[in-house]
């Protein structure tokens, strides 16, 4: 499975804020209504205060009036419709001015009153359905992504002029049959949208004409664009932010787990051996907690490890008192007159004796070692000097075996404790020989880089399957042959520490061709000669 | 008149048994088993040796004590610590507080009952001038066998038993590598490889408290040691 990182998480579920946007849009949306419901009802109270100013003045209606512009109202578009209506235009010319002027006052600048006949006819109107043009400039790159998905109101729809008569619609006809009314309807060319308000003006108890205000809803409209760039503004600014923060966040997070991790990983080696500790950690935070409690398991761990590892040291510790009883015993026995055929026995118990004292040394072995090399003893010395010297030691010690040896041409100056790695080089080659079917045991010192590779071949049967990692482990040994003193399977264990002590590693491999067994030690080389 | 040897081991076989190989070797042997038995003893009388046991009771450290305190009664008393303890902190701390040698428990009572007699020698010649024949010299170095003593430009080195005669084998064959189990033979000790390290270091140490320049023990990686002939 794909790795996904606290960041990439936390950005993931960042994106539950991208439901502000729709909300936004729903916010607007219920503006956008209110806005216009308040139009409607603005424009019916101007419909109904015109109607109101000319109740029961029959006198408005007794004749056609031809229109008139009021004075002062937009004059663009105003046609006038009695040049092209001759017939309507006679004798109306007692009411137009007293209903150009009742119209005036009432006038707004974005609305169209117009006030009707029974029979459609346009008697008086005033104002205009265009907006005064907006100078707003609109160049910026977020007006043209916002123009994307938002109407933007337009001034350029056709309209009729508003001379002449009003086709009969809807509201036009509720209001001449006395009922106020409202309607909204699309210009012609669809380009704007047009919000017609009516009401009846009544003549005693007779309907005589009725009052259109009528506005666009661009107004409405470019509000509500406003009120939508507002919020998207903001929510963008919100989404950055937070992303950048939450970022940021995570970032510091991620490092500050990475950094337990990698110290969690250095304080325990290869072999699950607790080699440091955690950092203490103030932080007040579960992460704080988590290195705490990390630190708490590996003291635990460290002391459970201490107390194994001093196991077989206690326990052999433990063995040599009474071991001791039975030797001071078999002396003072041997000391004693006894009968010949007892001292076949005495001779046997002190043979079972021996090897259990050698057992016993050896068990101490590792944990002697490791006090060996914590001690101040390290000094710098020169590896290829201890590994000839040991090779001619093996010659002496093994005749009936020949070695063979290559060194480095010259000095490889090594930190460490130069006795140990003599003895580290001891069980090799004594591993080597009890493996050994034949042939010569090949030890090898050469440069690799900044590190000594120690190589030490004998020829034999391969490594069992899949043993040869557990061969490092205390206590197991995989041997051919029976004899040559006890045997606890502490050689290449120990070999480990040495190497491992002295910043190195162990390889143990199949040699090319199945021709036997090689361990290869690295032990890191330093700077310098030898410190003595 | 037969040596006195006072054993303090809280081990009763162990105990019995060495007191039992003591007394056959003609010793008067006084056995005690705590360290308030055997300090109420000395401040009678002293014994002619003294073997501790450094983990008497409950107190693992009681035998450091109780060789302090009767190094303090007489300077002169032989003191061995034999003790199932065979660390190197142990050894130290143990040649620190007073004692002249220092005995594992793997040891057998012939090698105990040999130290014992050699302590007593060494006590017993202390007192008396050296003999030209007991004496080897090599170089700056002197060797007297009879009293175990060593000298390094003419200025004692203080050499426990052991140390004494691995210098002593070493010195005989200037140049000859002697490897772990001659040095062990010689010294009649039973140690094992990782000791036999920290006595020859231990050996050094101490010829450079007398001369800092001292390097006449050198280490033949993988056989042994030898004495570097001037």
């Amino acid at each position: 499975m794909a790795r996904l990182g606290i960041r990439a998480q936390l950005l993931l579920v960042l994106t539950v804020f991208l439901a502000l946007p729709w909300l936004g849009v729903e916010y607007v949306r219920e503006l956008e209504k209110v806005l216009r419901e308040s139009q409607e009802r603005t424009l019916a109270g101007t419909a109904q205060a015109v109607a109101i100013a000319l109740h029961d003045r029959p006198r408005l209606f007794d004749a056609p009036v031809p229109l008139v512009a009021p004075r002062g109202g937009p004059p663009t578009d105003l046609v006038d419709a009695a040049a092209a209506r001759p017939a309507l235009s006679a004798g109306a010319s007692v009411a137009a001015p007293e209903l150009a002027q009742i119209l005036e006052g009432l006038t707004r600048t974005t609305a169209r009153i117009r006030v009707v006949d029974r029979d459609l006819t346009v008697l008086a109107r005033g104002g205009s359905l265009r907006r005064p043009a907006s100078d707003e400039p609109r160049s910026r790159w977020i007006d043209r992504v916002y123009a994307l998905f938002l109407d933007r109101p337009r001034e350029d729809f056709v309209d009729d002029g508003g001379s002449g008569s009003v086709p009969a619609r809807r509201e036009v006809i509720a209001a001449l049959d006395g009922i106020p009314a409202t309607d909204r309807r699309a210009t012609d060319d669809a380009r704007a949208v047009v919000v017609t308000a009516a009401h009846p003006i009544w003549v005693g108890d007779r309907v005589r004409g009725a009052v259109l205000v009528e506005e666009t809803t661009n107004a409405v409209l470019a509000e509500r664009n406003r009120a939508f760039e507002r919020l998207f503004n903001l929510v963008v600014a919100i989404l950055l932010v937070g992303s950048v923060a939450l970022t940021v966040y995570a970032t510091w997070l991620s490092s500050r787990i990475r950094r337990l991790r990698d110290a969690a990983e250095a304080a325990i080696d290869r072999d699950g051996r607790v080699r440091g500790s955690l950092p203490s950690s103030r932080a007040r935070d579960e992460n704080g907690d988590l290195a705490r409690s990390y630190a708490g398991v590996l003291e635990r761990l460290a002391a459970y490890a201490s107390y194994q590892e001093q196991l077989a040291s206690r326990l052999s510790h433990e063995l040599r008192t009474p071991l001791a009883v039975v030797r001071s015993s078999l002396d003072n026995l041997r000391a004693s007159p006894v009968p010949d055929e007892a001292k076949t026995y005495v001779d046997r118990a002190q043979q079972g004796l021996d090897r259990l004292s050698a057992i016993l040394a050896r068990m101490t072995e590792a944990a002697r070692l490791e006090g060996a090399l914590s001690d101040s003893a390290r000094e710098r010395f020169d590896l290829g000097e201890v590994v000839a010297g040991c090779v001619e030691g093996y010659r002496l010690a093994y005749p009936a075996r020949p070695f063979a040896y290559a060194g480095p041409d010259g000095p490889m100056t090594v930190d460490g404790v130069p006795e140990i790695v003599a003895q580290m080089l001891d069980k090799l080659v004594d591993n080597a020989i009890d493996f050994a079917t034949g042939g010569t045991i090949e030890v090898t010192l050469a440069r690799d880089g900044d590190r000594a590779r120690l190589t030490v071949a004998n020829e034999g049967p391969p490594l069992p399957d899949g043993g040869a990692e557990r061969l490092f482990e205390p206590l197991v040994s995989i041997r051919p042959k029976e004899g040559r003193g006890p045997h606890l399977g502490l050689g290449l264990a120990i070999v480990r520490i040495v190497a491992t002590r002295h910043g190195g590693i162990v390889r143990l491999r199949d040699r090319a061709g199945g021709r036997g067994v090689q361990v290869e030690v690295e032990l890191p080389l330093v700077a310098g000669g030898p410190s003595m | 008149m037969s040596r006195r040897i006072a054993i303090v081991e809280d081990e009763p076989a162990i105990r019995a048994n060495t007191a039992d190989a003591l007394k056959r070797s003609g010793y008067e042997v006084a056995a005690y088993e705590s360290r308030a038995a055997a300090l109420a003893a000395f401040r009678t009388r002293l014994p002619d040796l003294a073997v501790i046991d450094l983990g008497l009771g409950d107190d693992p450290d009681a035998g450091f004590t109780l060789c302090r305190e009767l190094r303090a009664m007489s300077p002169a008393v032989p003191i061995l610590i034999l003790s199932a303890r065979d660390s190197d902190v142990d050894i130290v701390s143990g040649l620190r507080v007073g004692a002249d040698d220092y005995l594992t428990k793997g040891a057998s009572l012939p090698q105990l009952t040999a130290r014992i007699s050699a302590l007593l020698r060494r006590a017993d010649l202390s007192t008396q001038p050296p003999l030209a024949e007991d004496v080897i010299e090599r170089g700056p170095l002197t060797l007297d066998v009879k009293r175990m003593t060593a000298r390094w430009r003419g200025a004692p080195v203080d050499l426990t038993l052991t140390e004494f005669w691995m210098v002593h084998a070493l010195a005989r064959h200037p140049g000859h590598v002697k490897d772990r189990d001659a040095l062990m033979r010689e010294a009649d000790t039973v140690v094992d490889d990782g000791t036999i390290t920290s006595h020859v270091k231990r050996i050094r140490r101490k010829f450079q408290a007398v001369d800092p320049a001292f390097d006449a023990i050198a280490t033949v990686y993988g056989m042994g040691y030898r004495w570097k002939p001037d």
